[in-house]
């Protein structure tokens, strides 16, 4: 199971209610397949970058999802195959979370590491150790 | 046999290093549109001074935002 987001566009003559049908569709498939949708965001209308099939703005949808290549695969057939969805993209996020996690125990490591210098500086000068860890 | 430069140019650095911007996403439009120009070219490390890492998932996330229509391939 790997995260994924996809954001899809979804043309702005659709209705609310439209939207939510889609979307349930689309947890459907997730769900079926074994994959779980953690969170589904409407972004709402925005003006689109560019024209997309003569429309020149879009309500987004958002998904984040944990699943495996067969679902997107069937999750993508399905959002081509819908009218009203213009635009979609599939973007892998764990290689992302992997990397931003390990920035995260860097710098965590290296403030306690600085925090720990600091205080052993102290005690050598005969203050109290320094209580607060320095700015980064 | 170097001319010596009349004016004081400020050393470039990356944006990303200094405020220690570790996400480069593709949904962030108003961080990606600081580095595309009005001809939404994506700006040159020369130009921005981002360093080389940065500048590689940045324009990755630029080029995702292109593609769901949040920022323009092109425009005059």
């Amino acid at each position: 199971m790997r995260n994924y987001e996809i954001m899809f566009i979804v043309s702005p003559n659709a209705a609310e209610e439209d939207i939510d049908k889609i979307n349930s569709q689309i947890e459907g498939v997730i769900t079926a397949g074994g994959g779980k949708a953690e969170k589904i965001e409407k972004l709402g209308k925005r003006r689109l970058a560019y024209i997309v099939n003569k429309f020149r703005e879009g309500s987004y949808v958002l998904f984040t999802i944990q699943a495996d290549g067969a679902i997107i695969r069937e999750v993508e057939r399905r959002l081509r195959v819908m009218d009203l969805v213009i635009k979609y993209l599939t973007v892998r996020m764990d290689d992302d979370m992997k990397r931003l996690d390990k920035i995260k125990a860097h710098r965590q490591k290296r403030a306690a590491r600085r925090g720990r210098a600091h205080a052993e500086a102290g005690e050598r000068r005969g203050a109290s150790p320094v209580e607060q860890m320095p700015e980064e | 046999m170097a001319i010596q430069k009349q004016y004081y140019r400020r050393k470039k650095v990356c944006k990303f290093c200094v405020e220690r911007i570790d996400n480069i996403n593709y949904k962030d439009v108003k961080l990606l549109s600081q580095f595309v120009p009005e001809r939404s070219k994506i700006m040159p490390r020369r130009i921005s001074g981002v360093c080389t890492p940065h500048q590689r998932l940045l324009s990755d996330a630029i080029k995702k935002a292109r593609n769901i229509a949040l920022l323009p391939f092109a425009s005059e």
